[in-house]
């Protein structure tokens, strides 16, 4: 095993292999993914024209954007064969996606840079990353990924209508406001329902309630996690 | 006419009897049948007797619920009855004008659920959370609500909506329900 004399690492950083001389474990994790390895091979030899167009396709894919036309052209126009092509942008995506995961307030510049030189990744290329990484595509590739994420259906609009039954067949004289609501959701459903005055006052109540226990949440940052 | 006291009136059975056809009436309680009434209530009394009383009791109890009488009304309406030929007795109407003051808000509550056929919010339950991580985001550190909201109609299975509001949109939906209070209190204060 390659783990042979490390005995002495520290438990958190995975003995043997990946393990840089820098003596910490790289952000893409004690052995880099297979096609992030694969692609610092081939992007040896790359023009940085060539790389800077890839680079773009990934980025608007990590954009959410649909990127099957851009990658054609460039397959149309490039000296690459289409293996060489999937594990550049297979490898800059896994690169790019793992580099922003991790929050801009604790994810050194310079790690990521030595990380990078560590892979063998030449010089001119590491500055792009750099650049999409710690640039202005942080956040619009951030707000991508939480819309993404796995969730729970949510309101997109409210109507209401507040009704008062005047007579009724089993009441003469009814005279008891209720509320109709309509809840359009996310997920493109849309649920309508009554609300007597009584179960109103309960949903605004809880609702308040709510509203509360969430600034209060926000406003105890014990709960975060930290480095 | 021996219908007109089937037996010596004491308050206890005429009050048993209101009560049981408040539960079928009212309370949906399908299991209170005539025959169950009369042999607790009134064993004694002949079948075609206690039918007589059942209906005319029902007829009163209907007419006093439909116009969900006040306590003058009603004391207007029972001295009139007591007046009527084939009407009350003034010990009848006394029990009523009793079971009326105990049961009046339930049976209204009741008779306004006759009316309402749509899904209705039966309960609701909520959770916050604090969203920590996920696959592609290492530090999301944000309070999310969990909110189960429980619909359904009267008889009939609810159905569970189980949704996410982040700060915002619990904050546009109480901006919601604000305005909902206005309007009802506008309402219920003019009138």
């Amino acid at each position: 095993m390659a783990a042979a004399g490390k005995a002495g690492s520290p438990p958190y950083s995975h003995p043997g292999h990946g393990e840089s001389s820098l003596g910490r474990v790289s952000f893409l994790g004690a052995r880099p993914p297979a096609e992030v390895e694969a692609m610092a091979g081939g992007l040896r030899g790359l023009s940085q024209e060539t790389f800077r167009r890839l680079l773009t396709v990934v980025v608007s894919a990590l954009e959410g954007k649909d990127c099957k036309e851009s990658v054609r052209a460039i397959a149309e126009s490039v000296d690459l064969s289409e293996e060489q092509l999937t594990s550049l942008i297979s490898g800059m995506y896994t690169l790019l996606r793992e580099a922003l995961r991790l929050p801009v307030s604790t994810f050194k510049q310079e790690v990521f840079k030595e990380d990078l030189q560590e892979l063998r990744i030449p010089e001119e290329f590491i500055m792009d990353f750099a650049s999409v990484v710690f640039g202005n595509r942080h956040p619009v590739v951030e707000a991508t990924t939480m819309k993404q994420g796995n969730k729970l259906p949510s309101v997109n609009d409210i109507k209401w209508r507040v009704d008062v039954a005047i007579s009724t067949s089993s009441l003469a004289r009814a005279l008891q406001p209720s509320i109709l609501m309509l809840l359009k959701l996310s997920d493109g459903t849309a649920h309508r329902f009554e609300v007597p005055v009584v179960k109103f006052q309960e949903l605004r109540y809880n609702v308040a309630l709510i509203l509360k226990e969430m600034n209060d949440l926000e406003k105890r940052s014990i709960l975060k996690i930290q480095d | 006419m021996a219908a007109e006291q089937p037996q010596p009136e004491g308050s206890k059975p005429l009050s048993g009897l209101l009560s049981g056809i408040a539960q079928a009436t009212y309370y949906g309680h399908a299991g209170i049948t005539e025959e169950l009434l009369r042999g607790q209530l009134y064993p004694e009394a002949a079948p075609h007797e206690f039918r007589a009383l059942l209906a005319k009791m029902s007829g009163v109890l209907k007419s006093v619920a439909s116009a969900d009488m006040d306590l003058n009304q009603l004391e207007a309406f029972l001295t009139a009855q007591t007046k009527k030929q084939g009407g009350i007795t003034a010990d009848q109407a006394a029990v009523i004008a009793k079971f009326w003051k105990n049961h009046r808000t339930k049976i209204r509550e009741s008779l306004i659920n006759q009316s309402r056929w749509d899904n209705t919010l039966k309960n609701m339950n909520w959770r916050v959370d604090l969203k920590s991580q996920s696959r592609h985001v290492d530090q999301i550190n944000t309070p999310v609500a969990i909110v189960e909201m429980e619909l359904g109609k009267n008889g009939q299975e609810s159905e569970f909506l189980c949704l996410e509001f982040d700060e915002a949109k619990v904050n546009q939906m109480l901006k919601k329900l604000s305005e909902i209070e206005e309007s009802i209190t506008a309402l219920t204060q003019t009138t």
